[in-house]
């Protein structure tokens, strides 16, 4: 089975100690063993395609926002031409800080330790006192500029890769395009970010999180108990394990780690349980129960921007929560509100690491553009409840994994496994219209699983 | 959206002063009551006594927590930015999050030890009779497990409290933390 040249750490571990592709396992010290954490920011965040931003968050040129990729601070800026670029924030004379605000405007971004000035593009411009050309006269002013980011923008979501020469965005979304355009590439004027990102640090390590975004869905029926409690899914507080409400889908996957879990609502909700589509057209399902975000006016778009079997999906079994490899998690999700409505919750995350021991919990909130006002209101409200620092959802998970991060630390308990042994195997539902890995039924480890491959692989390719 | 990359100068996001000017002075009978109010909710959150806490709430609440933002130029004093919060509640959604708290919440499950410290309140009357606008420092100590190290928060809150009956009840509160980035695992803690 083994033949990728791989690595070695200082006590003898190789990589395949640590993922077991044999036995389907972890070993637990990946989440704080320092050399692998600083192989991790080579091998996977120096190379593989980051999420950073969203086109509405810098709708003019000149708008910036300041993002990282890994540990490298970088600015995502958006030139006259309406070109966006993404540009190393390390000032190529003496190491500072370019930009030392999260977001604003700027047509030239001046360093405030000696003044040394860059355009939007990363370009150089210039030092202070022209005349005694200090930049030198080793390197001309075209060698001079902020290290550039290979960028990507898709569904209006800024991504970015160090690696120039690597696999293309498209290689790397790979059969999960056609999933992904039905959340991001639905409608004519496309998401918009409601607000700056919230922001938080927790105790883990990034993996901690990460392997969770690949679409692992039994944490729900115990960590998100209090969900099924307060009769937002389907069931009560006793029969949570025998009606397992949310647990069958669909599971899309691919060999590149990223994941989605397609549900139906009536099997996942109390309130749309009631509700079926026997003999109902793709049309009339819409209208029925709009998939999350999706308002009345916006429903034609759909039919205009997606292809019929990918808005029949949308109106039946949408994507709902997953994640894209290394550290994004995408939850569009239905959210039943308290006054009774449910317009949903949009909103992806990205856990970027900050050391072994930490991970910044970066939460991104979306409504459609073109929905209505009040609509846009109420699924911010949505994603704040539900989502991020105060979400009831979340605050679950965030204190759960400083806790599995406590664990990787002990000489005993570090050697201890994670077990993705639960698997079902690849197989296409009868019918299904979409490409990837295919699980269909209870959701079990092989989404997950296929994050760690994706893992390994990247890890062995140095 | 508000574009919070813009250059142009924001009328929003100013934080700081209370807005009426008919100041109540410290040591006054209301200012002393206000100040006994705040720390008798301190009190009933540090002691998770939610339904004591919730009955000092007003039907019409509104409890929310912009978040703030590293800005500079033009707008380095706007960096309350209020199109983006870490709460975003009303009275019904206050009651989700208290009825949560009392069955399986693992995030307050064993629960934190929690330490609210109220101070540098300021009072002052609102237009409405029997309304007043209260701004007050808080610094919350948070104890996790074993873990002997602190999570804290300091923030702001500008709340009205409105006398109902004899006592003060809480209408308004916006939450101004002062971390761009929050070094608090979760808000499954009110503050």
């Amino acid at each position: 089975m083994l033949q990728k040249a791989t690595f070695t750490l200082s006590d003898g571990a190789t990589l395949d100690d640590l993922v077991m592709r044999d036995s389907y396992e972890v070993a637990l010290r990946v989440m704080s063993d320092e050399e692998l954490y600083k192989l991790e920011m080579e091998r996977i965040f120096a190379k593989t395609w980051l999420l950073l931003a969203h086109d509405t968050e810098i709708p003019n040129a000149g708008d910036f926002v300041v993002r990282d990729m890994g540990e490298d601070q970088v600015i995502v800026t958006r030139d006259r031409s309406d070109a966006i670029h993404v540009s190393l924030n390390v000032c190529p004379h003496r190491g500072m800080k370019v930009c030392t605000a999260e977001a604003g405007n700027a047509h030239a971004h001046r360093c405030i330790y000696h003044g040394w000035a860059f355009r939007p593009d990363g370009s150089f411009i210039g030092a202070p006192v022209e005349k005694e050309q200090m930049h030198g006269n080793v390197l001309g002013k075209d060698k001079l500029g902020l290290k550039k980011a290979r960028v990507e923008v898709y569904g209006g979501l800024i991504f970015a890769t160090w690696d120039i020469e690597g696999p293309s965005f498209d290689e790397y979304l790979g059969d999960m395009k056609y999933y992904l355009d039905q959340l991001f590439c639905r409608t004519d004027a496309g998401l918009e970010m409601l607000g700056p990102p919230q922001r938080f640090v927790l105790p883990c390590n990034w993996k901690i999180p990460g392997e969770q975004s690949g679409s692992d869905g039994f944490h729900t029926l115990t960590l998100h108990r209090s969900l099924m409690e307060g009769g937002v899914m389907g069931g009560t507080a006793e029969s949570i394990y025998d009606n397992a409400p949310g647990m069958y889908g669909v599971d899309v996957s691919c060999e590149q780690g990223h994941s989605l879990r397609c549900l139906e609502a009536a099997q996942t909700f109390k309130m749309f349980s009631d509700i079926s589509f026997e003999g109902k057209t793709v049309e009339e399902r819409l209208h029925m129960l709009p998939p999350p975000g999706i308002t009345e006016n916006l429903i034609p778009q759909l039919f205009k921007n997606l292809s019929a079997d990918q808005v029949e999906q949308l109106a039946t079994i949408p994507p709902q929560v997953g994640g894209l490899f290394p550290n994004i998690l995408v939850a569009f999700i239905f959210a039943p509100r308290t006054d009774g409505g449910s317009s949903g919750a949009l909103a992806l995350h990205t856990y970027v690491p900050r050391g072994p021991n930490h991970v910044e919990f970066i939460n991104f909130i979306f409504a459609e553009k073109d929905a209505p006002e009040q609509v846009k209101r109420d699924m911010l409200q949505n994603s704040i409840q539900q989502t991020g620092t105060s979400g009831i959802i979340e605050q679950d998970d965030a204190d759960t994994w400083p806790q599995i991060m406590r664990n990787a630390r002990g000489v005993v308990s570090k050697d201890q496994t994670l077990k993705y042994q639960a698997l079902h195997g690849h197989e296409r539902p009868e019918g299904w219209k979409g490409e990837g890995l295919l699980y269909p039924g209870f959701t079990k480890d092989d989404t997950q699983w296929n994050w760690w491959m994706a893992y390994y692989n990247l890890m062995a390719d140095a | 959206m508000v574009n919070y990359a813009t250059a142009a100068v924001e009328k929003a996001g100013v934080m700081r002063g209370l807005v009426s000017k008919n100041r109540v002075p410290l040591g006054s009978e209301i200012y002393n009551r206000i100040l006994e109010t705040l720390y008798d909710e301190a009190a009933a959150l540090d002691e998770r006594r939610f339904d004591d806490w919730v009955a000092m709430l007003e039907q019409d609440l509104l409890y929310t927590a912009p978040v703030r933002l590293t800005r500079s130029g033009p707008n380095k004093d706007r960096d309350v930015m209020r199109t983006m919060m870490h709460f975003d509640d009303n009275y019904q959604s206050i009651l989700m999050r208290t009825g949560r708290l009392s069955k399986s919440a693992w995030a307050e499950d064993p629960p934190s030890r929690t330490r609210r410290f109220v101070t540098n309140t300021r009072v002052a009357e609102c237009e409405a009779a029997g309304e007043y606008e209260v701004s007050s420092y808080l610094y919350v100590e948070r104890s996790r497990f074993d873990n002997p190290h602190n999570e804290t928060l300091s923030a702001e809150r500008r709340d009205i409290w409105r006398v109902v009956d004899g006592a003060y009840k809480l209408a308004r509160r916006e939450i101004i933390v002062d971390q761009s980035t929050l070094g608090m695992s979760n808000l499954a803690i009110f503050l």
